[in-house]
């Protein structure tokens, strides 16, 4: 099930709201539970019983790491679960790239499995892992309770698309939390402000990427082709940034606190920085799990290099079994690498403007890597953008203004410009100030929920993007 | 109030937007057809354990519920303005042209070189056989490019035009295009249907009475008889919106007449109207009862002439201003006509005897003309 749907909105959310307002502080748990194993079920009714067998093996293994604390055995369970947790992924998402590799290597004609990708499942691994390395180390309590663990692990918010919440960000709260009236109003409104970058920006410029994806990038102009990926830029960072504002949303009405996983990435002035903002939880997981156990950058330059390369790779795949995303994954790694060398002091010196660009530029084409998946389309559409099918044409020269404004909003949307207006305004001590913000607190959410409803309920178009994730 | 009273007032407000709608949507009754939409809605699908873990059952039961959602018609409306609002200028392959125009979108791309060739060549061979009038006509984007919205791409239909007048003789080739190009700031096209209105026909009509020779009736252009003020036709369903209305009119003088009009060789009628269509959505079926795959209209000029008609519904408003100048008209559209056509005509006159004009819109001419000899 996903958030942005009617089903969602109008059978799944009211119902389990009340069911789970109304139960006694122990039941919650329960409930929870029990809602998330249905949203899960309702799109996977055979691989939730993969999502319960991920659990219960972690479960077991936590306990058993605690059991044997001190021990050498400890090491032994922490091992297990990070083996039957990165076998399953590779199994039902890499089984059959890695198929095709040996199958292109070899010759041999081995059969792929065409298993379908159960959704979520790269979130929900990770988020397990988290929790056994983190009760290993010592720095997260090991869970007692099957329940509490079951619902850290399925639960619907985070559950299909992130943000990857570690245990210990949520430990304290698997239990006896209260969420208050603020905390409430606050997950609504982050809700109804998800949903409408959902529903209203992503969904309505991926329509113009779709038409462009679909054109010959052999006859495409300059200005259609980057006027397509930069539908693209926004379509993916608005649904991504979206579910992800939904699922703290949700979080904060349940009485969690969710990490935040973007923080307007599109302003960085460097790759390194453009990392720091987008998809936070992801590159966190990366570089406390992966990165830094590798020796991070205490082990010297070219170690660095090396596990700079080794976690973008790792990055890119995460995002698919595919080798655009491989690529797409070190493109990045090389840029990182330059900018830790040398360009990143270049750009120090330079106008923060300037770096800007130059991120966009490179991040931009990082989305040509990672949204077109053959080799063939990916060169074609990049001859496109320098220029091979013409400057421009008549189709770009309409295509671009009459999706001028959309483009506008959304650019308006992914700066922290409207943020800081509301900030201010929440902050302001004049009347008029306090006056706006308290009816604008009331007014923009209900209106962007109303609107998000017509687009949902019209469904022309509206994806779910994170099928191979 | 307070901050909590703030906070409480706001959860309330969005809580009561979801309630409300899922209250009222559970005792909304489900629908079987949406004429907004034009499409059969999806009903509730059947529950079975291997629907279930197929996966089809839930997939099903979400279009179900999205097709059944309480006031469908008011959010795709919704939804429609917002993009409008957003300066979107084509909404489900319509434009948003000038003057409350709106233009059906037809993209180059996706009428080819070949598929012209091809329908020409068979256009060529039916007008040589038969020595047939052709008449195709352009649709509203090509002879109203004023209207469309800037560098909206249209297909442009004078290379099909420029094609068909090669293949077929230039004694047998009305050229509609520049009929219509002279009058396209008259009302020639409905502001919401893809048709022409009796206005446009009518001048194609002068075109076509020019060409083969025929004094043209005189037929008053202020004296037309208005029936329907009220039209909004098949663009505008794409929309959905308040939208200024279409008036439908025909020419007094071709229902002054006594015909005998027989549909499929079944129901017999005395005119060529059906005013029963103006109380419908499809107000444009009432000229010669909507679409039909023959028709055969006797009137009382005795002057031995008949006419084969092969077209689309372009013709319908069309044929009524033939009536002067036969004495029988034989209509056959071959979207529902699947015998051997020659047979067919030459049942009702010789190749030598028999007038045969053949009427389409470039579009349908292209996507719908077909015939087997």
């Amino acid at each position: 099930m996903v958030f942005s749907s009617v089903l969602f909105l109008f059978r799944f959310l009211p119902i389990f709201m009340i069911c789970y307002y109304l139960a006694p502080g122990r039941v919650k748990n329960f409930i929870l539970f029990l809602g998330s194993l249905v949203f899960y079920a309702w799109g996977e009714p055979v691989y939730v019983l993969l999502m319960l067998f991920s659990t219960l093996v972690d479960y077991c293994n936590g306990r058993l790491i605690e059991a044997n604390r001190g021990k050498a055995r400890a090491k032994v369970f922490l091992i297990s679960s990070i083996v039957i947790n990165l076998l399953v992924l590779c199994f039902f998402k890499y089984a059959d790239l890695l198929v095709q590799a040996v199958n292109t290597l070899t010759g041999t004609g081995i059969p792929l499995l065409h298993l379908p990708l159960p959704i979520g499942i790269s979130f929900y691994t990770f988020q397990t892992m988290s929790y056994t390395i983190d009760v290993y180390r010592g720095e997260a309590k090991v869970q007692k309770s099957i329940l509490d663990f079951g619902v850290f692990v399925t639960m619907f918010p985070q559950l299909i698309a992130g943000p990857i919440v570690k245990y210990r960000d949520v430990e304290d709260r698997l239990h006896g939390r209260r969420p208050d009236i603020l905390q409430i109003s606050r997950g609504c409104r982050r809700f109804c402000v998800g949903l409408a970058k959902k529903v209203l920006l992503a969904n309505n410029i991926g329509q113009l990427w779709a038409e462009i994806s679909a054109m010959n990038f052999l006859e495409m102009s300059m200005l259609t082709a980057w006027l397509g990926v930069t539908a693209f830029a926004f379509q993916i960072y608005f649904d991504f940034s979206g579910y992800s504002d939904m699922a703290i949303g949700l979080g904060e009405m349940l009485g969690f606190h969710f990490p935040e996983n973007f923080n307007h990435p599109y302003i960085s002035a460097s790759v390194t920085e453009f990392w720091r903002r987008w998809h936070i939880s992801l590159g966190s997981w990366f570089r406390e799990y992966v990165y830094i156990p590798l020796g991070g950058n205490r082990k010297g330059r070219p170690r660095q290099i090396l596990n700079i390369l080794i976690v973008w790779m790792l990055t890119g795949i995460w995002h698919g079994a595919g080798w655009n995303f491989l690529l797409w994954g070190l493109w990045f790694a090389v840029l990182l690498v330059l900018e830790k060398l040398f360009l990143g002091k270049l750009l120090s010196w330079l106008p923060r403007g300037i770096g800007i660009l130059y991120t966009l530029f490179a991040v931009w084409l990082g989305w040509v890597l990672f949204s077109l998946d053959s080799p063939e389309n990916i060169l074609r559409f990049a001859g496109a953008m320098a220029g091979c099918g013409g400057v421009w044409d008549q189709k770009a020269l309409f295509l671009g203004s009459e999706h001028m404004v959309l483009l506008c909003v959304a650019a308006l949307a992914a700066t922290p410009l409207p943020e800081g207006l509301a900030k201010r305004l929440e902050k302001s001590t004049t009347g008029m100030g306090m006056a706006l913000y308290r009816l604008g607190e009331k007014v923009i959410p209900t209106a962007l929920l109303l609107l998000s409803i017509a687009g949902i309920v019209e469904a022309s178009y509206n994806p779910f993007l994170y099928f191979r994730f | 109030m307070g901050e909590k009273g703030n906070a409480a007032f706001t959860v309330a407000m969005l809580a009561a937007v979801i309630l409300l709608f899922t209250v009222a949507d559970f005792f909304a009754g489900d629908r079987l057809y949406s004429e907004a939409e034009n499409r059969i809605l999806a009903s509730r699908p059947e529950f079975t354990l291997q629907g279930l873990f197929g996966g089809s059952f839930t997939s099903d039961y979400e279009e179900y519920v999205t097709d059944q959602f309480v006031g469908r018609d008011k959010w795709i409306a919704i939804k429609t303005m917002t993009e409008i609002a957003l300066w979107k200028k084509e909404i489900n392959g319509v434009y948003l042209g000038a003057d409350g125009y709106l233009l059906e979108q037809h993209l180059p791309e996706q009428y080819t070189v070949s598929q012209e060739a091809k329908k020409t060549a068979m256009l060529g061979r039916l007008a040589q056989d038969w020595n047939a009038m052709v008449m195709l006509v352009p649709t509203a984007d090509n002879v109203m490019r004023f209207r469309l919205p800037p560098n909206a791409p249209s297909y442009d239909q004078r290379r099909l035009l420029e094609r068909a007048s090669q293949m077929v003789d230039d004694s047998r080739y009305v050229d509609v295009y520049q009929a219509l190009q002279g009058h396209a700031q008259e009302e020639i096209y409905y502001r919401t249907d893809h048709h022409w209105t009796s206005l446009g026909a009518y001048y194609g009509y002068l075109a076509w009475a020019e060409k083969t020779g025929k004094e043209p009736f005189p037929y008053q252009v202020t004296n037309m008889v208005t029936v329907s003020e009220d039209f909004l036709g098949t663009l505008h369903s794409r929309l959905n919106l308040d939208w200024r209305k279409d008036r439908i009119q025909y020419f007094r003088e071709t229902d002054q007449q006594a015909v005998q009009v027989v549909y499929d060789l079944q129901t017999q009628k005395d005119s060529c109207y059906e005013p029963a269509y103006l109380e419908t959505k499809n107000q444009y079926g009432f000229f010669l009862d909507d679409n039909h795959a023959f028709i055969e209209i006797h009137t009382e000029n005795r002057n031995g002439e008949s006419l084969f008609v092969l077209k689309d519904s372009y013709a319908n408003c069309f044929i009524p201003l033939l009536l002067p100048h036969y004495e029988h008209i034989y209509v056959v559209d071959l979207r529902y006509f699947k015998g051997r056509l020659y047979g067919l005509m030459e049942q009702y006159g010789t190749r030598k005897e028999m007038d045969v004009l053949v009427l389409y819109n470039c579009v349908h001419f292209l996507e719908d003309f077909w015939y087997a000899e």
